[in-house]
């Protein structure tokens, strides 16, 4: 006897659509505004030192560095800490990383820069250690969080079969939380790459000098074509990161 | 009596901080081949004791023996490959296809891959599943008693010689969970597996085991029997209380129709005229007559009022017979029958559908009354 | 130890520095959390119904949180100028998205059973809103005002960069004067008086939840 078999399921919800829909229109809409400033507002020489390509490039490449290289370090923080305080007896080690950690986040980003940097000195690294501590909260919240969501009757027939503790991480639990977790990597390589602009601030270049500059110089369309281009490099992330959350997402979730 | 499969020896678990323990000092063997049904209150320790065989919990004290050989000290994810495991939620592994799910002991015990693939197959069909349909998909689109039927198959495919079933079938709707026992008891006989099962359900103790433990609290054994024996002769009054004032209804699983003496009425074969039916009925002091076919089989419930009342042939008259019952039916499912039946009686037929004769509800008080009072008196 | 002589020096002989920062800084999230949760709560409230409309709500006011800050603050300024304006704008668009979705998360949650049996007494659609289904949101409503406050209070310190005072001037003129004296007492003091006031806003929207909401509730 064979049982009646229900319709496979296999859908893309409207949120995830729109996910991935409404950052890039966003980007397109500020690069128009961006592209108009330039055409049609005045630019005057001392706009045009500040917006030439070369020292765009540069900082471009600047944030983008700072911006990976802060997510990439607090992945690899944040990750296995995350693993380690969700694993039994640590119960009361977690309820404190999270809760201050929570509070944590009320510190100005503004603020941890510059304390960094009358501790480590001017440039990159200093930058990066900073961006790094502040975007930990959301990976290290997302992958505790991320874990503990996983079915215990799941983890539960894993032991029961035969998965060692190690195996029943990575084979069941990681796999699980990775959802949960990427939504956390996502948020913050967005917080890295935005506080990126923030590294003028203490001799780390980035694209947020172009909106100093004319910020100081009193040109406007400095300001607006460097503000839009920050805008849009962290759409362009949020983007690709939204891509990476959906096609990595376990089939069969 | 040959060596025990299992030995649980002078087990016990405590944990820091509680009183008393969760199962206490308890010795208790499971024999090959048997179905032994662990049933007991909320609380009494059944899973903690089903999880300590397989060391999901560790014993405070005490040897746990599997095939003679002390296993207490062993690695214990080693252990566990060799036992099937079956949870009341199945917790299957959402994010892998039925076949990956079937597949995982075989592939920790290192199978080849056409072996697997073979193995899972075999398993879904075992569990009546078409393999082709489901070892793609994925267990979130299973219903929940599809969902069971592939956490016992995934528990089976290694072949494990010991299975431990923890509620199986407890978050099951009831038609479904009768099917599922159904199928699973066909499964047992052609297997022959040792199994450890726990309920909180004493019906389906009853049903499923071949021996069962009532638990009193910390794992204490109150009686540990077959399911004849404790029906008609509980150890003590935990017991009784515990099988509730239902058990001689519950006797009635454990015997079958072929077990009494079957009522006999008048039975008419096709052709036969309206009027000899009539003279046939007169004669007798039955009421009702039962109207086969040529083959035998049982066609319609006939009455003298039925026939009176219409013109109509006989083959229109009378109420016609939905439903009957075959020897091997136990007398639980008799009654049921009975009772649904307009004339208080159930055709017997044999395995080809011909006519046997009547169960009928007088003949099965009569059982209960000369058991009970056996009972009574013993 | 040494430090901290110095930095009560610092924060002791500038009392009305620091309460004029702190006002301003005040000021924006107040103002910000006011005006955004009329807002957010009510477009939860008109998009509850509609899909398409609430799922671009919340796509749209979560791009807005995506945006770096430093970008938003100056986006506006050729709008808007200098100062409190493109401030308080950017903290408007920032503070949106956790209010938003909490609104419509909070709404979504209620016991479907007792909506309708609310409406099987005979209240209308508009009385079922404001007497059963927003206070039993509301907790949840709440907590999403709390994630934004936080989130504000951190930010804000930015306006300082764009001429819009609050605490953020203390971290600026602090970097300013590194490595002179009494600079690092200032960050610090910026940087700490803006997790103070974060817990003072927390306190007081704690003790809000407990005024305004139910026992039956909680």
């Amino acid at each position: 006897m064979t049982m009646v078999a229900p319709a496979r399921v296999d859908r893309t919800t409207l949120a995830e659509r729109l996910d991935l829909i409404v950052a890039p229109v966003f980007a397109a809409v500020l690069a128009v505004i961006g592209g108009a400033v330039w055409l049609y507002s005045d630019i005057d020489d001392t706009t045009r030192a500040i917006l030439a390509p070369e020292k765009l490039q540069k900082q471009l490449v600047e944030t983008l560095v700072l911006g990976f290289a802060s997510s990439a370090l607090v992945i690899l923080i944040a990750i296995p800490i995350g693993i380690a305080v969700t694993r039994r007896g640590l119960p009361r080690v977690k309820n404190f990383l999270v809760d201050t950690l929570g509070l944590a986040q009320a510190l100005p980003a503004y603020g941890l820069i510059v304390l960094f940097f009358s501790w480590l000195g001017a440039g990159i690294g200093t930058v990066i250690v900073a961006l790094a501590t502040f975007s930990l909260l959301p990976v290290l919240r997302n992958t505790i969080v991320g874990l503990e969501q996983v079915d215990q009757a799941v983890i539960e027939a894993g032991r029961g079969m035969g998965y060692t503790k190690r195996q029943v991480l990575f084979e069941i639990e990681l796999p699980l939380a990775v959802p949960v977790i990427i939504a956390g990597v996502r948020t913050a390589i967005v917080i890295n790459i935005g506080m990126a602009a923030l590294a003028f601030l203490i001799g780390g270049g980035g694209l947020g000098e172009t909106i100093n500059s004319g910020l100081k110089l009193d040109r406007n369309p400095a300001i607006l074509i460097g503000a839009v281009m920050v805008a849009i490099l962290a759409l362009v992330f949020d983007f690709l990161s939204a891509v990476a959350q959906r096609y990595l997402k376990p089939k069969g979730m | 009596m040959s060596e025990p499969l299992i030995r649980l020896e002078n087990v016990t678990k405590s944990y820091p901080g509680t009183e008393s323990p969760a199962v206490g000092d308890l010795t208790m063997d499971v024999h090959e081949g048997e179905v032994l049904v662990l049933v007991g209150p909320s609380g009494c320790g059944k899973s903690t004791t089903l999880r300590l065989i397989n060391r999901l919990i560790e014993p405070t004290s005490g040897r746990i023996f599997l095939k003679g050989e002390d296993v207490t000290d062993i690695d214990s994810s080693q252990l566990r490959r060799k036992i099937g495991y079956v949870i009341q939620q199945v917790g299957l592994f959402p994010h892998r296809t039925i076949a990956e799910n079937i597949s995982t002991v075989p592939k920790l015990l290192g199978w080849d891959k056409a072996k697997i693939a073979a193995r899972v197959d075999e398993m879904l069909e075992l569990v009546s599943m078409d393999p082709a349909v489901y070892r793609d998909r994925y267990p979130k689109e299973l219903s929940g008693g599809q969902a069971q039927r592939v956490g016992v198959a995934r528990a089976l495919a290694a072949d494990p010689d010991v299975l431990l079933m923890d509620e199986p079938f407890g978050a099951i709707d009831p038609i479904t969970r009768d099917r599922l026992q159904n199928e699973f008891l066909r499964l047992q006989q052609d297997l022959k597996k040792t199994i450890v099962f726990v309920t909180h359900d004493i019906d389906e103790a009853i049903k499923m085991g071949n021996r069962i433990a009532i638990l009193r609290e910390g794992s204490e054994i109150a009686q540990i029997d077959t399911p004849e024996v404790i029906l008609s002769d509980p150890a003590d009054e935990f017991v009784e209380n515990f099988l509730g004032s239902g058990a001689i209804l519950k006797g009635l699983t454990l015997k079958k129709v072929r077990d009494i003496e079957l009522h006999q009425i008048p039975a008419l074969e096709m052709p036969v005229m309206r009027d000899e039916a009539l003279r046939v009925l007169e004669e007798s002091p039955e009421k009702t007559a039962v109207l086969l076919d040529k083959d035998h089989r049982p066609l319609r419930w006939i009455s003298e009022a039925s026939l009176n009342r219409t013109t109509q042939p006989i083959e229109k008259s009378g109420k016609p017979i939905t439903i009957d019952l075959q020897p091997e039916d136990t007398l639980q499912d008799a009654l049921g029958v009975m009772l649904q039946s307009s004339v208080g009686m159930a055709v017997v037929v044999d395995r080809k559908g011909k006519y046997l004769g009547c169960c009928s509800i007088e003949s099965l008080a009569s059982l209960i009354i000369s058991d009970s009072g056996g009972a009574a008196s013993s | 130890m040494d430090f901290l002589q110095s930095w009560w020096a610092f924060m002791s002989t500038r009392v009305d520095q620091i309460q004029v920062a702190l006002a301003e800084h005040s000021i924006y999230v107040v103002s910000v959390l006011g005006l955004a949760s009329v807002f957010s709560i009510s477009l939860g409230i008109a998009t509850r119904r509609n899909v398409l409309a609430r799922e671009l709500s919340l796509a749209v006011t979560s791009v807005f949180l995506t945006l770096p800050s430093l970008a938003l603050f100056t986006i506006f300024i050729p709008l808007v100028g200098l100062g409190f304006a493109p401030s308080f704008l950017a903290l408007f668009l920032y503070s949106l998205l956790p209010i938003l979705r909490n609104t419509i998360t909070g709404l979504d949650g209620i016991d479907q059973s007792v909506l309708e049996s609310a409406r099987g007494m005979g209240l209308t659609p508009r009385q079922v809103l404001l007497s059963v289904q927003l206070p039993l949101a509301w907790p949840v409503i709440l907590a999403g005002i709390r994630v934004s406050s936080m989130l504000i209070v951190g930010i804000a310190a930015i306006a300082t960069l764009v001429a819009g005072g609050g605490l953020g001037d203390f971290i600026k003129s602090g970097l300013a004067r590194l490595p002179l004296p009494n600079s690092l007492e200032s960050i610090w003091t910026g940087t700490l008086l803006c997790l103070l006031l974060a817990l003072v806003i927390d306190l007081i929207l704690q003790a809000l939840k407990r005024a305004t909401i139910s026992k039956g509730i909680r």
